[in-house]
């Protein structure tokens, strides 16, 4: 669901249940510190006790690896190698110790080369700054409650960059049809 | 060109859904949730100056840096300074100071490093630090808007 507006209106509001968020472990990555305070600060809010935090792509690839958080708030541009180079190696790098975790990529870019960008390295979502209270929470309902398909290609292994669900396409298959291969459980990449 | 490739595609578990439940019809944001989180952030404004001075202050460091020595490295850590204050500025309750920096990053991301007029540069730089230093939040300053405009105007002449 990169670059997706998030689907958080008022109605779902109303309708919503509290989430258990203090059993997640959340990694924050961003070379801000007042950055990286403001989102602890709205996560902790949301009942969330298990965030860790990193400056760079070094330091969020290590805690990433020892901490195994449910999901990754990364952004964009750090001091050094990207935040798309930690999605690359999160999911692609043979050691990663979950490929498949849900990645939200938070940037001040808004062109859409951008998103798609991020969508291609393999982020689940993509947030657009400013950021809000109600932004962020958004996010972790729609990683929580939309789970995105995986694709593993000859080129890429990540979320699925089609907008819709498995099932939702009624057309002819053009992408090699019959070499699709639907599984429970992934391999390693 | 042929697109075909072999590709798989899998849904994983929902391993973060079984964690924390919650939810309902397509999930949403618990209103208590939201309102303590909008709570905290609430209870942070008063230290959001402070911050967007100390990114401004980066900002200035980073043009002088650049101004001194035009280089890969300058340059980066100026564009890097420009584009935490285009995401931020507004985030912390500046959106002019987020405007004049979106448009002193397009005017790094189109001019070629060594063709880049200084006085522009210059003037958004200095155009930020005003907007600081009168406390120009929100959107209503008519004069940040006109300046905002007339830097945006000069830079897209030259993209």
């Amino acid at each position: 669901m990169v670059g997706a507006k998030a689907r958080t209106g008022p109605r779902q509001i109303r309708a919503a249940m509290t989430y258990r968020f203090d059993r997640l472990k959340i990694l924050v990555v961003d070379d801000n510190p007042h950055m990286r305070k403001l989102l602890a600060a709205i996560l902790q809010a949301a009942g969330v006790t298990q965030l860790f935090q990193a400056e760079s792509v070094a330091t969020a690839w290590a805690a990433f690896n020892e901490a195994n958080p449910d999901i990754v708030f990364v952004d964009w541009m750090l001091n050094g190698p990207s935040g798309l180079e930690l999605v690359r190696m999160i999911r692609t790098d043979a050691k990663s110790a979950n490929p498949l975790v849900p990645v939200i990529m938070l940037t001040g870019y808004t062109q859409i080369e951008h998103v798609i960008q991020a969508r291609d390295a393999g982020a689940t979502e993509f947030l657009a700054k400013p950021v809000s209270a109600k932004s962020i929470l958004a996010r972790l309902v729609a990683v929580i409650e939309y789970p995105r398909a995986f694709v593993r290609t000859k080129y890429y292994f990540g979320p699925c960059r089609r907008r819709h669900r498995p099932g939702d396409y009624r057309g002819q298959e053009r992408r090699s049809a019959g070499s699709e291969v639907a599984i429970d459980m992934p391999p390693k990449p | 060109m042929s697109r075909k490739q072999p590709i798989e595609i899998f849904m994983p578990p929902n391993v973060l859904k079984a964690k924390v439940g919650g939810g309902g019809n397509g999930g949403g944001i618990d209103p208590a949730t939201l309102a303590r989180a909008e709570q905290a952030i609430e209870a942070m404004k008063g230290d959001f100056a402070e911050w967007v001075a100390t990114d401004v202050e980066k900002l200035h460091t980073a043009r002088a840096a650049f101004a001194a020595s035009a280089d890969k490295d300058t340059r980066d850590t100026f564009y890097r300074a420009s584009h935490d204050l285009k995401g931020q500025g507004a985030t912390f309750g500046y959106p002019f100071v987020a405007r004049v920096a979106d448009s002193l990053c397009r005017l790094l991301d189109t001019v070629a490093a060594d063709a880049l007029p200084s006085a522009l540069i210059d003037a958004h730089v200095d155009a930020i630090r005003v907007i600081l230093r009168d406390h120009v939040k929100g959107n209503a300053s008519r004069t940040a808007a006109v300046l905002s405009q007339e830097l945006e105007a000069r830079v897209s002449e030259l993209g």
